[in-house]
């Protein structure tokens, strides 16, 4: 028991299994390449914002204001495509990471709890995504071949799964081997040691929350791209989705455990809902209050109430 | 002195894989201070938790109280029965005001119609205060503005105001360790009131100075290992300002058996070298120590001792760059240094060993490689990323060093033995090359066992050259480890020792400096 | 007497009868004498106020003395109503020390259910006034579940009220099938968008809550525990005080507020939707937090929420008077949250900020 608070893969995995056997007994056709597709457009962009996030709870704090960045980085590639052409791509990259660096200060330098902090930079960054463009904007039509790169195909693999594939290694080599990254864990597991010990504690919590924007930006990329336009609202869901999914997938709210892997998993299962609900019916506010309730019961499962004493 | 308010017979306690109490019997009498010691460990907090409530002794034994037997499911109950307990950490709530916390829980008295009298509560406050002797306080006062004396008299007022309320008489206070946060005019104010209280209640003072303890109980009982190994009485017409004669019979009786020279691995103990490794000059800090000066040298180990509040803490975290002093010079290896953060500190070679292994020292959801490499992690890189396989044979190879017996080195640090933990902790420090290692109570909490590894350990990394600056959990500690002692009171050195290997000092040579 | 860390301690030791220590005690007998302390429920009063003054003075500069006339005072007091109910119902929380992200989901809930009762265009019910207390039920009945996950299941009050912000944000919309259902009962709107001798009701109903939670902090058993729970919930337990009773009944209390404050705001635009609340946590959170409650707990009270309130409502309305647009008074409202929360969080007591 102990083993499975500590990292409910196992758990995670096994819920995953019994969803998509579920949801293949009520429907034959849902594993087939075509719903298979529009799962990875799904989990492109969970696991991009997911994996972000998951950063930033490592660390044991939370990043409210990620959907924020989403909104942001989708009207500012789509006002900034038409007169940069591909050079949007990394503009808005930057302009993700930009954001979070901004987080990772404001919580550091400040010193004031990360979900006060990010809700604040959330209504800013809300702000700027207005200011930018009030509306949906869409870019010329001759750039929509540009766009086309992010639901095209490479050879026979859509070019979703090339994402997938991309952030999850990143991040996974950032938490892996990268000392700043590995520096995330430790200030999650014992900041007072990790200070002791000499570690930059600053540092760390930044480049978290930088990885989130980052993580944010690309997901705001995606969500434009495959709908050809920009909002200055099309992030608002994904605050709530990707803490869903770094939860789900068994990272624990206390810090200093799961990861990149865990996040994988749990960007799956919420894909597999997303899809597979509405394949039995379940409509979209359905959902909503299930994914409240699996919430929930993921967090009561993986919360390590021996770290804690008092549960606030 | 009179008849026996509280009786345990044959009261015991099991935890998985350890008794901490093997049939105790316990008699308060009326009208008594009775002094309660013994070792850390020896089951005084347990018997403590099973007087309050806090937990229920096995079946098989007796709780009497009064003549009548009872059952305490809880604190409420034993305020109820008259068991009350002034906590070492303090009870008391600081954003409310002395009154607040004074009834809080208990306020019916003060509501009309559900709603509080503030001015009532105000005036019952003054007269239960008057009655611990804090007549001039404030009850509106927040108490997290009161010093620890005053807040440890609103504790035990509240006390007496409830054993009051409920209508027992003679309630039995617990009062742990009630003397360190206190200063010398403070303690003997609080014995002069404590010996007033005594015609209206008992009293079961425990303390780790002895000297106090013999002084001022009339009975001093004595615990080792979950046993009860003997009551000392004060024998009436003794003369009460000489009990310190008594103090060597406690201590035998605590410890059980005369110190062996082996004890502290003292044969090992080697003379230091010349190099100054680190100096210290004038170092001071407003409120907490002034005009500390050290000169550490290699393969020295120096014990710093003093009582809670002396200093020393400070000191050892100024000196580990955890807080920044008012003033002074620190120099490590002849050259000035000045620490922002821990991290400067640790660049120079300083490094230290918290005296609180779970929330200082270690990772515990992290496993025992993550904890050995924390300090060393950029230096086990291939090119910019870190070598997996580097990680392990660093991991590896400090653990084994430190015998850290663990099932892998994947295992979760948290899993450990609390011995076990602190060898990961020391193998961190290793790992990392220091020159200087602060050991803040580095027996804290381990097994007898697992100690006397640890004194080894001690005496091999003084002997390699390294030096060590060493706080323990008891004197006989710091003595039988050290080679010299710096006994600090109120903030400043009062006293150097020599601690040379088969001329230790005695321990009541040192207390003497001490308090 | 030795120099000691304990004699400089505000309020040093003051043990009478100690010829070393009378010195300070009469010393701390005058300045109680000359400073009375503030209880903890209206602790920090007094930069607020000051904050209040000087956002007035600065507008009052910026739009030419207009936010100072009787008639934008009134407009100020008109709109302060419904977020200094939301505030007052969620800063009980945060006093206790918890966390409440349920507001706007609860809030919505509680709207469109409503908006079905009542006299609506999509079913014959019609339960004229006991509406109210059919609101209020319904969001002590939300809070209730936020307060046993977060005390019973043991889930951070954080986590588990994010999740029912979800299911009853899901909820509003399940039952209203998504429609905006208007409200057919002018009585309603006529109450709470009317005026009782110039004064907007929806305030004077603000100011009625605030008197009762006043009291009930200052003057009742329950909120005084409310703030022992806040200031170290431990002790509080080994007290005696019965802390899960007494979070899962403020949660429920904030529940039925919030109910409340969705009614209100219902009439007021004569109509429901389940995105009602939207929009209602951030301010809400940032009055709190403007008006010095502690978001570590146990500190602030009923008052730091009026206040708050007013500061955050002030300001947004300096910003529309010199015509700036929406969008950057939510940025304003960002920043100015950030700073309020550096300025006064107690860093000594979370120690390790996350």
């Amino acid at each position: 028991m102990e083993r499975i608070r500590r990292n409910p893969l196992i758990i995670s995995i096994a819920f995953l299994v019994a969803l998509i056997a579920a949801f293949s007994y009520g429907d034959r056709t849902f594993v087939s390449a075509y719903n298979i597709g529009s799962l990875m457009e799904v989990v492109a962009v969970l696991l991009a914002v997911g994996l972000g996030q998951a950063c930033v709870i490592v660390t044991g704090g939370i990043d409210l204001s990620v959907g924020s960045i989403i909104s942001l980085v989708s009207v500012v590639f789509m006002v900034t495509l038409g007169p940069l052409g591909a050079a949007a791509y990394p503009l808005v990259l930057l302009v993700g990471a930009g954001c979070g660096f901004l987080n990772g200060l404001v919580v550091s330098k400040l010193r004031i709890p990360s979900f006060i902090g990010t809700l604040g930079t959330q209504g800013i960054l809300q702000s700027l995504a207005f200011l930018v463009r009030e509306n949906a904007v869409t870019p010329p039509e001759d750039r929509y071949a540009l766009l086309d790169l992010v639901q095209g195909k490479v050879g026979p693999v859509s070019a979703f799964w090339i994402i997938s594939a991309a952030v999850f290694v990143l991040f996974f080599a950032a938490q892996r081997f990268l000392p700043v990254g590995r520096h995330v864990f430790y200030v999650g597991a014992n900041e007072r040691m990790s200070w002791l010990g000499g570690l930059d504690v600053d540092r760390a919590r930044i480049f978290a929350f930088t990885l989130a924007g980052f993580g944010a930006a690309v997901a705001g990329i995606v969500v434009s791209a495959r709908l050809y336009q920009g909002y200055p609202q099309i992030g608002v869901e994904y605050v709530l989705l990707s803490i869903a999914v770094v939860v789900v997938g068994g990272t624990p709210m206390t810090g200093g455990a799961g990861g990149a892997v865990n996040t994988l998993v749990g960007a799956l299962i919420l894909a597999v809902i997303r899809n597979g609900l509405p394949v039995v019916g379940v409509d979209a506010y359905q959902q909503q209050v299930i994914l409240g309730i699996l919430v929930i019961i993921a967090v009561a499962v993986t919360f390590d109430r021996t770290k804690v004493a008092i549960i606030k | 002195m009179g008849e026996a308010v509280l009786e345990l017979k044959n009261i015991q306690k099991r935890f998985p894989g350890v008794v901490a109490l093997k049939g105790i019997d316990l008699e308060v009498r009326a009208h008594e201070i009775l002094g309660l010691v013994g070792e850390n460990g020896a089951g005084k907090s347990t018997l403590m938790k099973i007087l309050v409530g806090l937990q229920r002794p096995d079946p098989g034994g007796q709780f009497l109280l009064r003549g009548r037997p009872v059952v305490l499911d809880g604190p409420e109950a034993a305020i109820r029965n008259g068991i009350g307990m002034v906590f070492q950490e303090g009870a008391m709530i600081p954003n409310l005001s002395v009154l607040d916390n004074l009834f809080l829980c208990h306020e019916d008295p003060f509501t009309r119609g559900g709603l509080l009298s503030q001015r009532r509560m105000a005036e019952k406050a003054r007269t239960v205060l008057a009655g611990v002797g804090l007549e001039g306080l404030d009850p509106r006062a927040p108490m997290g503005e009161l010093s620890a004396a005053q807040k440890q008299m609103v504790e035990i007022a509240r006390l007496l105001w409830m054993s009051e309320h409920y209508g027992v008489e003679n309630p039995i206070l617990i009062l742990d360790e009630p003397t360190t946060v206190l200063q010398d005019a403070e303690v003997r104010r609080l014995f002069a009131i404590l010996n007033e209280l005594k015609k209206r209640a008992s009293i079961i003072f425990i303390s780790h100075r002895l000297e106090e303890v013999v002084q001022h109980s009339d009975r001093v009982y004595v615990l080792k290992d979950g046993a009860h190994v003997g009551t000392l009485e004060r024998t009436p017409g003794m003369d009460p300002q000489a009990p310190i004669a008594e103090v060597p019979r406690v201590v035998q009786m605590m410890v059980g058996h005369e110190l062996s020279a082996e004890h502290y691995r003292e044969s090992m103990q080697t003379e230091p070298g010349q190099d100054v490794v680190l100096r210290v000059r004038g170092l001071h800090k407003e409120g907490l120590f002034r005009d500390f000066s050290l000169d550490l040298r290699a393969g020295e180990i120096v014990g710093l001792v003093g009582l809670l509040g002396s200093g020393k803490e400070a000191v050892c975290r100024c000196l580990m760059g955890a807080e920044r002093p008012d003033g002074g010079t620190i120099e490590v290896g002849g050259k000035r240094v000045r620490f922002r953060s821990p991290k400067d500190a640790i660049r120079v070679g300083i490094g230290c060993v918290p005296i609180d292994r779970r929330s200082e020292g270690l990772a515990t959801s992290l496993d025992v490689a993550e904890n050995v490499n924390l300090l060393v992690l950029r230096g086990l890189r291939l090119g910019p990323f870190l070598d997996p396989r580097r990680e392990r044979a660093n991991a590896e190879r400090w653990a084994t060093e430190c015998l850290v017996k663990t099932p892998s080195l994947r295992a979760q640090a948290g899993n450990l033995s609390g011995g076990n933990q602190q060898k990961v902790v020391i193998a961190k420090w290793l790992a990392a090359h220091v020159r200087i290692l602060i050991l803040d109570h580095p027996t804290r909490g381990i097994d007898v066992g697992a100690k006397d590894e640890i004194y080894a350990r001690i005496r091999t990394l003084a002997a390699s050259g390294m030096s060590l600056l060493i706080m323990c959990d008891t004197l006989e500690e710091d003595i039988g480890l050290s080679n010299r002692l710096l006994v600090m009171k109120d903030g400043a050195v009062v006293r150097e020792l020599s601690c040379a290997a088969r001329e230790k000092p005695s321990p009541v040579e040192v207390v003497s400096h001490v308090v | 007497m030795n120099r000691d860390p304990l004699a400089s301690a505000p309020g040093a030791p003051g043990l009478p009868g100690n010829g070393s220590a009378a010195a300070p005690d009469r010393l701390a007998a005058l300045r109680t004498r000359f400073r009375r302390p503030l209880d903890v429920v209206s602790r920090g009063i007094t930069g607020q106020l000051v904050a209040l003054a000087i956002v007035f003075t600065i507008f009052g500069f910026g739009t030419g003395g207009v936010n100072l006339s009787p008639r934008n005072l009134l407009v100020i007091l008109d709109l302060a109503g419904p977020p200094m109910i939301v505030c007052l119902g969620i800063h009980l929380v945060i006093v206790i020390g918890a966390m409440d992200l349920s507001t706007e989901g609860i809030m919505s809930f509680v709207a469109v259910s409503c908006g079905l009762l009542v006299r609506n265009a999509f079913n014959a019910n019609d339960i004229g006034f006991w509406v109210v207390p059919v609101a209020v039920l319904l969001g002590g009945a939300a809070g209730l579940a936020g307060g046993l996950l977060s005390t019973l299941a043991r889930i951070p009050s954080f986590i588990a009220t994010l999740g029912l912000w979800w299911i009853t944000q899901g909820l509003s919309v399940i039952i209203g099938k998504g429609n905006a259902v208007p409200m057919l009962d002018t009585r309603f709107q006529a109450i709470a968008s009317g005026r009782t001798l110039h004064v907007p009701n929806s305030i004077l109903m603000a100011a009625a809550l605030f008197l009762a939670l006043w009291a009930l902090q200052k003057r009742t058993r329950f909120g005084r525990h409310m703030y022992a729970i806040g200031g170290d919930e431990a002790l509080a337990r080994q007290a005696g005080v019965r802390v899960n009773r007494v979070k899962v009944l403020v949660f429920v209390l904030t529940g039925a507020i919030y109910g409340f404050a969705a009614l209100l705001i219902s009439a007021q635009l004569a109509t429901t939707n389940p995105r009602i609340g939207n929009g209602r946590l951030f301010p809400a959170m940032t009055a709190v937090a403007v008006g010095g409650v502690s978001l570590s707990g146990g500190v602030g009270g009923a008052l730091n929420a009026v206040l708050g309130t007013l500061i955050v409502v002030a300001l947004a309305n300096g910003m529309v008077l010199m015509g700036l647009s929406p969008y950057v008074q939510t940025a304003v409202t960002g920043v100015v949250l950030i700073l309020a929360v550096a300025l006064t969080i107690d860093r000594k007591k979370i120690g390790i900020i996350k």
